[in-house]
């Protein structure tokens, strides 16, 4: 099997995913695209680069473009990106230079943090944000550091489990992750959140013991425009255990934002 | 140990007893009234003589209990019954909205001061019929709504909820519970499948319609789990429910059990619509102890018998506390929640005062 074949049977459904790169200032940031409408730019948790059915199914309605962060996965790592802003403002210069007028942000984990980061740097041409299992406000860091894969999955016969990394990729990855989780604990950070007027939905699995529920009101209060979600039986990698729950609530929001929360379900069964 | 009064809100007067749904062609508006009202009565008499709760409990479309919510009863009951706890025993939550079933709960919880047991019920088979929900889901349902129930009355923040079977978009209920963080809160756990989901969740376990022995083995189960989760139930955290009748002599009560029938329809609900049973026992409702729970559930017999295998108190004072023990001893539970031979008029009202007078403050001390 190809390695792009088995992105799309991860993704599982019809939307193919191509591998594309584009150049900002030397580094070469790879990403994944499907999908036509929309845009969605998507960033990736500590594990790196990782698509979900969930993507797939956005990519049904949605442009979803899927980054690698500078120092995960494909992406090499790069000296002078020291500080949370210098990742916002590189990854800000990559939707740029892809041509996004508008577009929404959805991120994992520390990606949400990255997210979050984006849309303080630049907020005009972001639409809505959607946060996955969000690392990035305090306390961000689960006991111990390392999520292991019982913590990031209690339904891998949903979805499979997925393939370790190489050691040196996944050490990278862990230092990477690292530099981010210290660069969200700044109240800088934290206070410029207060003004961010772009709405917010934060998805928490409920049984995720990485970014457990009793988290999701931080989210809720320290966020102006900010909904939160409970995204049943689902671990941290909620998107991978619950992928329809997450692409359905994702897409809803993405399309009409704080009104979300009145039902357009048609309840008419027998006209 | 403590006792509990159940009282189903019985009916009185003609109606089948071998059908569900009951047709209601022989209902009379006036007896309903009466019903209430002695249902009522037996309520306040349970309280004033010294019951630890009393009980309510869900059914539909049966004259059996006119209590198709008991959340509804139990707000009645705040001022009726102005000391005992309220146990409703409970709310059929895979069939219902979650989210109302937490806001009621919390509602009653504040009416009565801190005063609601919460049991969480899957209904019997006939109850999926009611509001046309497939009992193939009925587990999955429970778990779920469980988790809704539990999230409503602890999350300050409104949250959304995206789940298999129940999706919200906004969830922030007032009042909350008065009892924080919730009341305390109790599951069938009939089933294997039930007594782990119970010991997962740190739950109490309630045994109804079922015989000594099989409430026993279910209940060490459920303690077994509840080791595999890293705690020990205490007494409190079981309940056992059966009938109860007392008279002056055991002679007498038996004799008035008899009268009506042995204190127990001669189908229960869930086995009167033949249809409807098969086709929910066919949908996998009852697990993968399937004939058990059936065989439970069918369980019938003359007095003596039904005493014998633990589904009724009946007879003096010592005759009913020796009965009493026996279950403490064999089962372990800590309450007894007791379903009157609610018909039998000034007979049911001294069986209350008996057990309430000369039983409960020797079983308070057992």
């Amino acid at each position: 099997m190809s390695s792009e074949q088995a992105i799309i049977n991860e993704a599982g459904s019809a939307a193919r995913f191509s591998r594309k790169s584009v150049d900002i200032d030397g580094i070469g940031l790879r990403y994944r695209e499907a999908g036509a409408g929309a845009p969605l730019v998507c960033l990736h948790g500590g594990g790196g680069l990782r698509l979900s059915r969930a993507h797939g199914i956005l990519a049904e309605h949605h442009r979803v473009i899927a980054l690698a962060i500078p120092g995960f996965g494909e992406t090499p790592a790069d000296p002078r990106l020291a500080t949370l802003a210098d990742f916002a403002t590189l990854l800000n210069r990559a939707v740029a230079a892809l041509g996004l007028e508008r577009y929404s942000l959805m991120g994992h984990g520390l990606g949400a943090g990255l997210a979050l980061a984006m849309a303080l740097a630049r907020p005009d041409p972001v639409d809505a944000i959607v946060l996955i299992a969000p690392v990035a406000i305090r306390p961000t860091r689960p006991a111990g550091g390392k999520v292991g894969s019982d913590m990031l999955y209690v339904h891998p016969e949903r979805h499979g489990a997925a393939e370790p990394l190489p050691a040196s990729v996944a050490a990278l990855q862990a230092e990477t992750a690292s530099l981010l989780f210290r660069a969200f604990e700044d109240e800088a950070f934290e206070a410029g959140l207060k003004a961010l007027q772009v709405p917010v939905l934060s998805l928490f699995g409920t049984v995720d013991r990485v970014t457990p529920t009793d988290l999701a009101r931080l989210y809720r209060t320290a966020l102006p425009s900010s909904y939160i979600a409970m995204v049943y039986d689902a671990a941290h990698a909620i998107d991978a255990e619950r992928p329809e729950a997450v692409a359905s609530i994702a897409a809803d929001f993405l399309a009409r934002r704080e009104r979300f929360i009145v039902s357009s379900d048609i309840g008419l069964i027998n006209p | 140990m403590k006792a509990a009064l159940f009282v189903t809100s019985r009916y009185a007067g003609p109606a089948s007893q071998t059908e569900w749904p009951v047709p209601c062609d022989t209902y009379s508006t006036e007896r309903a009234e009466r019903s209430m009202q002695r249902t009522l009565e037996q309520f306040r008499m349970g309280d004033e003589f010294g019951f630890d709760w009393v009980t309510c409990a869900e059914h539909h479309f049966a004259p059996m209990s006119m209590t198709p919510n008991p959340m509804v009863m139990a707000a009645a009951l705040v001022n009726v019954v102005k000391r005992a706890k309220i146990a409703i025993l409970g709310p059929d939550i895979p069939i219902l909205n979650p989210v109302r079933v937490a806001e009621e709960l919390a509602m009653v919880d504040t009416l009565s001061g801190g005063r609601v047991i919460v049991g969480l019920m899957r209904g019997s088979a006939n109850e999926y019929v009611t509001y046309n929900i497939n009992p193939s889901e009925s587990r999955a349902r429970f778990e779920e709504a469980f988790h809704i129930i539990k999230m409503a009355w602890t999350e300050p923040q409104p949250f959304a909820w995206q789940g298999r079977y129940f999706e919200f978009r906004s969830i922030c209920i007032w009042p909350r519970p008065q009892q924080q963080p919730h009341p305390p809160i109790y599951m069938s756990t009939a089933s294997p499948e039930a007594g782990e989901f119970a010991a997962k969740n740190h739950l109490g376990a309630g045994f109804a319609f079922t015989t000594l022995q099989i409430a026993t083995q279910a209940a060490r189960r459920y303690r077994e789990y509840c080791g595999v989760y890293g705690w020990e139930p205490t007494p409190e955290h079981v309940i056992y429910r059966l009938g109860m009748h007392m008279a002056e002599s055991d002679e007498q009560a038996i004799e008035d059990l008899t009268s009506v029938g042995g204190g127990q329809p001669a189908v229960g609900l869930s086995m009167r619509n033949k249809a409807v049973e098969s086709a929910v026992a066919a949908s996998g409702y009852y697990g993968r102890d399937i004939e058990t729970q059936r065989a439970r559930l069918q369980s019938r017999g003359e007095v003596a018998s039904r005493i014998e295998k633990g589904q009724v108190l009946v007879g003096t004072p010592e005759t009913v506390l020796k009965q009493v023990k026996r279950i403490r001893d064999e089962l372990g539970a800590g309450v007894l929640d007791l379903s009157l031979a609610a018909q039998l008029g000034d007979k049911t009202l001294r069986s209350i005062e008996l057990f309430g007078t000369k039983v409960l403050p020797r079983m308070h001390e057992l």
